[in-house]
């Protein structure tokens, strides 16, 4: 058996997550005491240099609802959307600022002694989709689109931003709380069932290429990696290669038989 | 046969009637005031000195394909931009200028960081942000009171959007881009030039035959 490396893939991952995090974090003070403007926003568009970034459901949202197509818009949601394809909501798992915050409450729990806990309130998972859906379709039906101003992962930006610039938080920047609030009674709770980014993101990445993939002879189904996901889907029945996966890796650490491992799939 | 029966029954109904007037009185009652609010939640930002930013499009689908990135308000080197919250509705997020505050200085970044297309490219001397508007009963030298010419003296476009007649400034709308200077420099309170956003409600077509 080769010798197991406990929580590979957690350190990397919050690592990068924190990288992610410090990005938005620095940039407003940057921008607002250096005027050094090279890196600019956050994960609703970030731009680097000439490099634009879109999030491709604030993106799609302002082609629907306005009914115009520009076509640098499109560009920008360009590399997000070739990420989705090929490694799926890896977004969602690896540098969303939500689920660096989750991750950051989950740490700070622990540190208070709150090991693990069930998860309290489990919805059909199929609610996912609806909340795209209707998130999308109540947009086009009020000319105005919802996501990009309530968005939980865009806010984190804004009220950053908005604490810099303007020395003063908005009000809804509650919603932010309201999420993470949520994480204790099921774990990634917004997340798993109701993020239209998250939805969007893993309809893109339905066919990826990289998956966690399960090798049944070295399983033994002892059910920790259905214990440790954070989106409580269950790779003892190869959920992971599934819609709904985000590839963070909390399964593949915690299976000693290393029976889970990161795979590219044809 | 027993016509008592349909005595209580007609009784009920008449109490039902009852309560349904007085839940549908309640209902208007909470309405009401839900639906004036929601009506000032959908209702644009945009009004007399408060503008978008340059080559920004009709108000009429601004909040659609805005994505309140931020981006606009980052990199605005005056901090002109402003950036909206909750308490503007549907408009959250978006940026608005208060040029009473801080006007804008036509320096064009916002319009290159626009990854929507909500700022249009447009040249310096095309931006319609609105248009001044004197107020020739505040002004002071058009009272004939003393000789202002501040407006005159800080337009980006001297001589073409204020010039002055017989030393009285007078905008021309054909040149004004509404950055909104002079608003800032008039020294009168409440302020004798003011920006109308003329442009911001236009329709789509117009918009587009003012601004090349």
């Amino acid at each position: 058996m080769p010798k197991r490396r406990a929580h590979k893939y957690a350190r990397l991952r919050f690592t990068v997550q924190f990288l992610a995090f410090l990005v938005i974090l620095v940039n407003p003070f940057l921008n607002y005491y250096l005027r050094f403007n090279f890196v600019q926003g956050w994960y609703q568009s970030l731009g680097v240099g000439k490099l634009w970034f879109v999030s491709p459901l604030e993106g799609m949202e302002s082609i629907l609802v306005s009914k115009t197509v520009y076509l640098p818009l499109l560009i920008g949601m360009f590399p997000p959307v070739l990420l989705a394809l090929f490694l799926g909501r890896v977004f969602c798992g690896w540098i969303c600022p939500i689920h660096f915050l989750s991750e950051v409450e989950d740490r700070l729990l622990r540190l208070f002694g709150v090991k693990y806990h069930r998860d309290y309130l489990r919805l059909p998972r199929r609610i996912f989709w609806f909340a795209l859906i209707g998130e999308v379709v109540l947009s086009m039906i009020l000319g105005a689109p919802i996501f990009v101003f309530l968005s939980p992962p865009g806010l984190v930006g804004r009220e950053i931003m908005r604490a810099v610039f303007f020395h003063t938080l908005a009000l809804e920047g509650v919603i932010i709380l309201i999420v993470l609030g949520l994480n204790l009674v099921t774990r990634r709770f917004f997340c798993r069932y109701f993020c239209p980014l998250g939805a969007l993101l893993a309809f893109i990445g339905g066919r990826r290429r990289l998956v966690v993939r399960r090798d049944w002879e070295k399983c033994k189904e002892c059910g920790l990696c259905d214990q440790a996901c954070p989106l409580g889907l269950y790779p003892s029945r190869d959920e992971g290669e599934s819609y709904y996966c985000w590839n963070c890796g909390g399964c593949v650490d915690v299976c000693y038989r290393g029976a889970l491992r990161f795979t590219w799939r044809d | 046969m027993r016509p008592e029966r349909s005595n209580p029954k007609s009784a009920s109904a008449v109490t039902d009637q009852g309560r349904r007037n007085f839940l549908k009185g309640l209902l208007a009652f909470w309405a009401l005031p839900a639906t004036a609010k929601a009506q000032g939640l959908l209702r644009s930002p945009v009004k007399v000195n408060h503008l978008r930013p340059p080559g920004a499009v009709p108000e009429e689908i601004f909040p659609g394909k805005c994505i309140r990135c931020g981006r606009c308000a980052e990199i605005c080197p005056y901090h002109s931009i402003k950036i909206l919250d909750i308490r503007h509705g549907v408009y959250a997020g978006t940026p608005l200028i208060n040029v009473e505050e801080i006007p804008c200085y036509l320096c064009m970044k916002c319009v290159e960081v626009c990854p929507t297309g909500t700022l249009r490219r447009v040249r310096q001397e095309e931006v319609r942000m609105g248009v001044a508007v004197i107020n020739r009963r505040q002004c002071i030298t058009w009272r004939g009171v003393a000789l202002c010419r501040t407006c005159y003296n800080v337009c980006p476009f001297k001589e073409k959007a204020i010039h002055l007649d017989q030393l009285r400034p007078v905008v021309d709308e054909k040149y004004c881009t509404g950055c909104g200077l002079c608003v800032h420099g008039c020294p009168m309170n409440p302020k004798a030039i003011n920006i109308e956003p003329v442009y911001a409600f236009e329709q789509e077509e117009n918009a587009q035959e003012t601004r090349p």
